[in-house]
């Protein structure tokens, strides 16, 4: 039986089903899903049809937001002296088993460690972020005005399920807090004392990370990501998050 | 006996073995000391290498550089405050070969000297201290 055809069946209602019934229901979803076995929790949604990923989705909130923070990062200047990261944790007391940005590495081709990529991730502050969606608590929200993915750690229960639906694997769990922490693009810590960049953004000698203004076509942020003839990529766009993190090269 | 036998092989060839590495290690630490080896710097940014084999390899003599662009003595460079990519661009320190013309420029190929944080603890043998996201 398709999905289509179920659709049409009549709801029968939860009252009649005896708890049992239910319960070997739901091993059974379980086991079919493979969340047993590390599958997402995504999986346990209910199946759609395919798309593309140009297909034009709604957001989460209004979109734009104002200001609509995003930041580029300029892969290639990247040279990992990790300065980036040391700001990031003075500034926001990250502790040594997390972080809310990291560096990765990759040979361009394999065997080959000659030239190696450096990329550095962090919170893509996604329009569409998978994990505001599954917070059971609304401890992670879009922030109306900014369009942050922030943190409210008084809510937050430590459940981790927000950190398996990150695409980005850019949550950690604070153990003095009990609380998942994240980028908040120094949200608490910087922008709200009237500094206008990021800590990591100030910190980086090669100006890799150029943060700024989607809704500013003045910013050099915008300005970065709207050349014509430039190539302009974000992680991970099949998972439809729509990531406000840009990349490009120089 | 047979099982002896197969010791005593395994013996020597362990033997034949830590013989060759000896040697061939010989060999590699008497280069390192010829050349001056691997300089890793840590400043103005960690971290940046120079390998005196990859730059011996095509011709270059110890005077090519020492004592003019840089001195003998590893690690005097970084100590200075003009040791900064501004500086190499205006033709100082790598900066003198490393123009576009003798060498790539300076302004491109960065990860082919800088081989960052993880680079420098891969190559110091060094674990940092810093755990996943999960």
């Amino acid at each position: 039986m398709k999905i289509s055809d179920f659709e049409k069946l009549k709801n029968e209602g939860t009252e009649k089903l005896p708890s049992e019934e239910r319960r070997r229901f739901l091993r059974f979803g379980l086991a079919v899903t493979g969340v047993f076995l590390g599958g997402s929790v995504l999986s346990l949604t209910s199946a759609r049809n395919a798309s593309g990923v140009q297909e034009k989705k709604s957001a989460a909130g209004k979109f734009p937001y104002k200001p609509h923070y995003t930041m580029v990062l300029r892969q290639n200047r990247c040279i990992d002296c990790e300065r980036c990261m040391e700001a990031c944790v003075r500034t926001n007391h990250v502790p040594s088993y997390g972080y809310r940005t990291t560096i990765m590495e990759q040979n361009r081709a394999a065997g080959d460690d000659r030239d190696p990529l450096f990329m550095p991730v962090l919170c893509n502050h996604c329009n569409r972020p998978p994990c505001v969606r599954v917070c059971p608590t609304t401890a992670t929200y879009k922030d109306k005005e900014t369009g942050i993915v922030m943190m409210d750690y008084k809510r937050c229960i430590g459940c981790k399920t927000c950190m398996a639906a990150c695409p980005y694997n850019a949550r950690y769990f604070n153990e003095e807090t009990r609380a998942v922490d994240k980028c908040n693009f120094c949200f608490d810590t910087r922008l709200s004392k009237g500094k206008k960049l990021t800590a990591c953004a100030e910190a980086c000698p090669a100006d890799v990370r150029i943060f700024g203004e989607l809704t500013d076509e003045n910013s050099e942020a915008y300005q970065l990501i709207h050349k014509p003839d430039r190539k302009v990529w974000v992680l991970r766009p099949e998972t439809g998050a729509m990531p406000n993190v840009f990349y490009i090269n120089d | 006996m047979k099982i002896g036998n197969t010791k005593a092989r395994k013996f020597f060839n362990l033997l034949l073995f830590s013989l060759v590495l000896l040697v061939f290690c010989s060999q590699a630490s008497g280069q390192d000391e010829e050349d001056g080896g691997s300089i890793i710097f840590t400043k103005p940014v960690k971290a940046v290498i120079f390998e005196h084999s990859i730059h011996t390899e095509q011709g270059l003599e110890c005077d090519s550089c020492h004592d003019g662009m840089f001195e003998m003595e590893a690690g005097v460079a970084e100590q200075n405050d003009d040791f900064t990519m501004a500086s190499l661009y205006e033709g100082n320190y790598c900066g003198g070969c490393h123009d576009g013309d003798t060498a790539f420029a300076s302004n491109t190929r960065c990860t082919a000297c800088h081989i960052g944080v993880k680079g420098y603890e891969r190559l110091t043998g060094g674990t940092k201290d810093s755990g996943g996201g999960h």
